[in-house]
Parts: C-alpha cells; structure tokens; sequence
C-alpha cells in the first residue's frame, strides 16, 4: 500500500503541503521541548544533559521497529523508500564540520532556526554563520566539487552492504539505545548540575 | 435529588492511600517498562515467521489482465505499422536465437524466453515510450513473457495474435478468397496481398510492370535505441 505519495494514494500535488504540516509540527516540538536553547544541546558534551541523545535515539529505533513492522503486515513497501545517496569523503568532512560546528555553537541547523524565530541572539549569530558558510562553499564551488560530487557509493544501506539480517541489526541497535540510555543517566548524575531557561 | 448527590459523589471520588500508592510505584518503574515494550517490539521482528514477499502486481490484477484479450495485436495491424514506419512500438522475439537468424519480422530485437529476464533486455521491456510486442511462432511463448513481464508489472505490453504462423498465413501468403465471398473479404485480400510485396513477395502478375524495380534486400534494420527507465529520486534530509 505505502508509500503513500509514489504509490498515488495522495496526489503529488499534496507533498508540499505535507511537508509545510510537518515541518511546523517538527519545529513547535522541537521548541516546545526547549531544543531552542543551545545549552541543552550543548549539554550531551559536557554531560549534564542527554535529551538530544535520548530523543534522536528513540525516534530512530521507533520509527525503524514501526517501519519493518509495517513492511512485514504489507502496509509499507521498504524497497520504495528513499535511501540517502552516500558521498563518502564528502559525508566524512561534512560530519566533522558539523561536529564541530555544534559543538562550539551549541545548535544544529534545524534547531538553529527554532531559536531564531524565538529571538535567540547566539542563534541569529548562528544561523549568520550558515549563511557565511553556504557563500564560501558556493564561491569556491568548483575548488570543492570533485570531493561534493566524488567517492560516489550510491544510495546503499549498511544492510546491503554488509549483508546483515536487517532484523536483528534493529533488534541489536535497540539494545545499544537502552544501553546508551542508562548509561548517560549514570553520567548525568555524577556530572555538576548546570540550571539553564 | 438522590441521584445528584451520587454524582456528585462519583465526581468528587478521590483514590484511596492504597490505590495512590500503587499507581506511584508502578509510575516509579515508567522507564523501566518503557524499555522492556522496546526490546520486546524489537525482538519480536527477530523471531516473527518470515514468508516470501509478494512481488510485481497483485494476483487478481494478474487474473484479470491474463483472461482479457485486449493484449492481442492482429497481424494486419502490424503490418500496417510496419508499413507505415510507426516509431511508437518494439518487436521482441522470444524464440531461440536460431529461429530468429533463419527468419523474423523486420526490426525486431531477439529476447530468447530464458533470457527474458537479463540485464540487457530490461531497458526494452522495462519502459513507457514504446508498446511492446512480443511474437513467436504461434502466439504460445510469447504469451508466457507476456505473462511474466506482466507480473512484475511492466507497460504497454502486447502480443501478436497467431505469431509468425499467422503472420505467414495471413501477410506473406493471403489466401485468395473465392468468388462467393463478401467484398470486405476481396478489400482484406488486396490489402494483404499489397502488404506482402512491401514485405518482398512477389506475384507473377506484377512481373510485367515491376521487372527493373527487383530488390532482395530486406527492408534496412533500424536502431532502436531505449532510454534507460531513470527512476526519480524523492528528496529527503533533515
């Protein structure tokens, strides 16, 4: 049955619509569960805050079971979703960019413009930045392209690459979310409280 | 009276010490559960029966195209688009590969049936600018890929009525109708007839009119050439 949109369930006309709806719905909870203060994403660095990590990881392993299990009843076709196109070297510097980058700033992009539209002054600086990045990266476009468009993999899984049953790849990735849970509950509590707004 | 009272009663109901009490410490264990519905959905992919998933188009879909006839092209009609250099179709032999060197329609590309399937025959099968048509002698093997490409859910496939079989009893070799028949059986004849010298046959009553204009060689092979299906990526990311 799904994907509802390649399958003409809903029109294709919809999917921008759709997507305004969602993008509003991601953003009010994104704020609304104080994503937009660049101290509590900061917080999973320094350790007295592991909500960015314990949101992430849940929605990742929930929306996985969720979706294999509705490949498995026949409501999801797997096969027709889209899988992210991998640029290797691209995808390693862009990682370590970012990294950094929210690190030092405290927000990730999405985030970033959470706290703009509430008024954040770090994240007008922020967001700035991005614009200063996106200009550099268009003007030295050609000096860059052979790395943005090489070391191309195609849109691969670590599931056909490696050949693992993708099952218990879900099953063993829960596992390590618990885990990774408990664990930064321990570290929490050991680290010095920091109060924040 | 009283039953107001009741009510009023029922709304102001608090919980007893006990039932709070209760409720706190099964609250106190709230992640706790929470983890164990996780690994319980999780594990529960692990060992679920795995079955073979169905492929291509429903079976009732299936059903439905194989008994309907709309799939038959009759030999006249590709003729007359062969005659006519109609661009919108491919001929697809599925017979073996000798058959198709000893003789086969004009232009057609030969897809043995056990080869129906590689890599270099899906560009031809797998498309939408061109209808398919697929042959074979008579029109049995060619029904088979019909039915297999048919499955997997494939377009604008066809397949010629009869084969080549009909195709020479009808095209290449017309019978002459006899003099009882009605006239459309006369027109069909003339049709077929004129269809079969564009194909290279020739009747001895032409001899007188056509003696310098003899060619052999047959019509001149045209490339076909199949974009490949570029399926269009739905952009995503955070």
């Amino acid at each position: 049955m799904g994907p509802l949109i390649p399958n003409g369930l809903i029109p294709m006309e919809w999917d921008s619509i759709i997507a305004i709806i969602i993008g509003i719905a991601f953003g009010f909870v994104l704020e609304a569960s104080g994503f937009s203060s660049s101290r509590k994403l900061a917080g999973v660095f320094y350790g007295y805050d592991f909500a960015v990590l314990k949101v992430f990881f849940t929605a990742a392993a929930v929306s996985v079971i969720g979706i294999y299990y509705m490949d498995y009843l026949g409501y999801l076709d797997i096969n027709q979703l889209y899988v992210h196109p991998t640029y290797l070297w691209a995808a390693i510097i862009g990682g370590i960019i970012m990294g950094i980058g929210f690190v030092a700033g405290g927000f990730c992009p999405g985030t970033s413009l959470c706290a703009v539209a509430i008024g954040k002054l770090d994240a007008w600086v922020y967001v700035g930045g991005i614009m200063i990045g996106v200009f550099v990266f268009s003007e030295l476009y050609s000096f860059f392209e052979p790395i943005y468009n090489g070391y191309f993999l195609g849109n691969i899984t670590l599931v056909d690459s490696f050949g693992w049953n993708p099952y218990w790849v879900i099953f063993i990735f829960s596992i390590i979310a618990i885990v990774a849970f408990v664990v930064s509950d321990v570290v929490r509590k050991k680290v010095k409280k920091v109060f924040y707004s | 009276m009283w039953l107001e009272k009741k009510l009023k009663k029922c709304f102001t109901h608090k919980p007893y010490k006990m039932d709070k009490k209760k409720i706190a410490r099964v609250t106190s264990f709230r992640y706790q559960i929470l983890a164990l519905i996780f690994i319980l959905l999780a594990g529960g992919l692990v060992l679920l029966p795995k079955y073979q998933k169905q492929e291509g188009i429903k079976s009732e879909a299936l059903l439905s195209h194989a008994t309907s006839p709309e799939r038959y092209i009759s030999t006249d009609q590709i003729a007359n688009k062969i005659i006519n250099k109609d661009p919108s179709f491919i001929l697809i032999d599925v017979r073996e590969e000798e058959s198709f060197k000893n003789y086969s329609l004009p232009n057609a590309i030969n897809i043995p049936l056990a080869k129906l399937f590689d890599e270099e025959s899906l560009p031809y099968l797998n498309q939408s600018q061109f209808d398919v048509v697929f042959f074979s002698n008579d029109h049995f093997y060619a029904d088979q890929a019909w039915m297999l490409c048919n499955r997997r859910g494939f377009k604008n496939l066809r397949v010629l009525n009869g084969g080549l079989n009909t195709w020479f009893t009808t095209i290449i070799n017309p019978e002459k109708p006899s003099q009882d028949m009605p006239a459309e059986a006369f027109e069909l004849y003339a049709t077929r007839k004129a269809s079969s010298m564009y194909f290279g046959v020739f009747y001895p009553d032409q001899q007188a009119v056509a003696e310098e204009s003899i060619s052999n060689t047959p019509a001149p092979k045209k490339v076909i050439t199949v974009q490949k299906k570029k399926k269009k990526p739905v952009e995503g990311g955070c």
